[in-house]
């Protein structure tokens, strides 16, 4: 998986780059890869541009198969991976498209702390986040649910825990979807799926997954900045986790039953790791049903999370959240498929979109945004890593017409977990973060020196490309001085 | 088949971290069908993965295990980890199906598979 993309890659622009259809026997489409020249270099370092072909080999497939700039090998399909299909030309669903961590996604929280009056307390805050909201393996949640609690947790989405206690009413507003993609069917969950997920809501996982809390070093956009609350110098949490065992159990399950289902339907698949379902077919429904309530498992996992990350800051404090203006910014899924209006050559059709490690990036005017963001576009998250930067964008119009809807989910890993660790080798990456002006506490052995800076593309690249193409536009960055890693 | 079953188990405990079993250890029985012997050490491994998160119990001992006409059944010996003077270094979300094969080699059967952490 690790060996070079040597297939054609066409230059279109300065930002874009074709895989044509004739590269691959059952290409549909066109392969479209957004990058500069320097990325271009880095994405060719692996797998992922033949992902690219690969997935624009899926009946029902329209336009072409995306890949945004933070794009690398991923399971079936890349990660930065795009793909809208048509239901009504046969169009699939693939679990691939999704990933195993169904609704792993980003959720941003503003403060009206200034950081240069919380940096005597830094320490001790982040030493509480760490021992208040739950993280590294095998660790439970505050709160466990019983089957049929979390078959309405998953029916109900974020509502159902913010009812509970666990965040504010304008949480909801704040959250794609609203926190709670209909049609969900928690009644097709497998009892092992259940089980995975009875006691981890509320809970932050390993691997990449973290909770930061940064500061606003600068603003590119006063007028969406000021809509988002976000000030010059002041803190911010970020928090980055998905749905858990249940999510994966999910995928698990769904990739078992359509194994062969492909071949039923007269699909042909260059890659085993793509199978799928046509979207209306009862195998299709089925998946969408189960992930649609996974997803709502990983609204109410981030939520809980917000709830106890605003908990440790009032106890460190000595103040309400309320007080501390610890409001939701947003919160936006990367890892999962929706049907959403496109046009598509003149008239207006329902898609299955599949975001796998993309975000939505809806532009102003979009009817699915919240009032107070209508005027500039969705809030779109971009976790870098946990020494240089973070940011914040919006949706463009370029979006709705080029990507689906989408744009990037962070930098994109340019190193292997076993490449960073041996990379790590003599060093303590925790000091050299602490240098950097980066306090930071991990639960397992080598989640600092998997996740250390050099293992991610520089998000400064990724992030320039999307602006250059209008996808979605700066607003503000974000640099880490606190990290809490499972 | 049955020689790769404990290696094959400690690679995925290698990848979760350094899982200390107890003492205390009982019997179990996995049974699995289907004509792939590969799909079959994936099943294997994905019950084990289960079994650590869900458990937090371990495989020591692999006492008999036969593959037998598209069947794999396994009798085992499973601990609880001991979580204190264990180390854990990542979660391990799936045992997948990317570049999963068994082959036999100059040393014996090998096995390849990738877990999603």
């Amino acid at each position: 998986m690790a060996d070079n993309y040597t297939g054609p890659l066409e230059r279109i622009d300065s930002t874009r780059w074709r895989i044509p259809k004739s590269y691959k026997l059952g290409m549909r489409v066109d392969g479209v890869i957004y990058a500069d020249d320097k990325l271009i270099d880095a994405i060719k370092g692996d797998k992922s541009p033949e992902q690219v072909a690969n997935v624009a080999c899926l009946p029902g497939i329209v336009k072409y198969s995306l890949a945004m700039p933070d794009i690398h090998w991923g399971y079936g399909f890349c990660i930065g991976g795009v793909a809208a299909t048509d239901p009504q030309k046969g169009g699939v669903i693939s679990p691939g498209g999704v990933g195993y961590d169904i609704n792993c996604g980003v959720r941003l929280i503003r403060t009206n702390i200034k950081l240069t009056d919380a940096k005597v307390q830094m320490g001790k805050l982040v030493e509480e986040m760490f021992n208040t909201v739950p993280c590294g393996v095998g660790r439970g949640g505050v709160v466990k649910f019983s089957k049929p609690e979390l078959r309405k947790l998953m029916a109900e989405g974020s509502r159902f825990v913010v009812k509970r206690g666990f965040g504010w009413d304008s949480d909801i507003e704040a959250t794609e979807a609203h926190g709670c993609i209909s049609d969900a069917d928690p009644d097709s969950l497998s009892d092992r799926a259940l089980s995975r997920g009875s006691d981890q809501c509320g809970t932050l996982g390993s691997g990449n997954h973290f909770m930061e809390i940064q500061v606003v070093e600068r603003i590119d956009d006063a007028k969406a900045a000021g809509a988002m609350g976000l000030v010059e110098g002041n803190l911010t949490v970020m928090i980055h986790s998905g749905s858990r065992g249940l999510g994966y159990q999910v995928c698990e399950d769904a990739l078992k039953d359509l194994q062969h289902t492909p071949r039923k339907y007269g699909i042909e698949l260059p890659d085993k790791q793509l199978v799928c379902a046509p979207v209306d077919s009862p195998e299709g429904q089925s998946y969408l049903g189960a992930m649609r309530a996974a997803a709502n498992f990983a609204w109410c996992n981030r939520q809980i999370m917000t709830h106890l990350a605003r908990e440790a800051f009032s106890n460190i404090f000595g103040l309400p959240a309320e007080k501390l203006g610890m409001t939701l910014v947003y919160d936006v899924a990367h890892n999962i498929a929706k049907m959403e209006p496109y046009e598509v050559d003149g008239k207006t059709c329902q898609l299955c979109v599949h975001r796998k490690g993309a975000t939505r990036a809806f532009p102003p005017g979009h009817p699915e945004l919240p009032e107070r963001y209508r005027g500039i576009g969705q809030p779109v998250l971009v976790p870098g890593d946990m020494g240089r930067a973070s940011y914040v964008l919006t949706g463009q119009p370029g979006s709705m017409e080029h990507t689906f809807g989408s744009s990037c989910h962070g930098a994109g890993r340019r190193m292997s977990r076993g490449a960073a660790i041996r990379a790590s080798r003599g060093r303590s990456i925790k000091k050299e973060l602490a240098d950097r002006g980066v306090i930071a506490r991990a639960r397992g052995r080598t989640g600092l020196e998997e996740e250390q800076p050099d293992a991610y593309k520089d998000v400064n690249q990724v992030v320039d490309v999307l602006h250059a193409a209008a996808i979605s536009h700066r607003v503000a960055r974000l640099r880490p001085v606190g990290v809490i890693k499972g | 088949m049955a020689e790769l079953l404990m290696p094959a188990a400690e690679g995925l405990y290698a990848a979760i971290g350094e899982l200390v079993a107890a003492s205390e250890a009982s019997l179990q029985h996995f049974d699995f069908q289907g004509d792939d012997p590969s799909i079959l050490l994936r099943d294997f491994l994905t019950e084990l993965l289960i079994l650590f998160e869900r458990d937090q119990r371990r495989l020591v001992e692999v006492v008999d295990a036969a593959f037998v006409e598209s069947r794999l059944t396994v009798k085992a010996k499973t601990a609880p980890v001991e979580l204190e003077r264990s180390a854990f270094h990542r979660e391990v979300k799936a045992i997948t199906y990317h570049e999963l094969s068994i082959r036999e080699g100059p040393g014996g059967y090998e096995a390849t598979f990738i877990v999603d952490i």
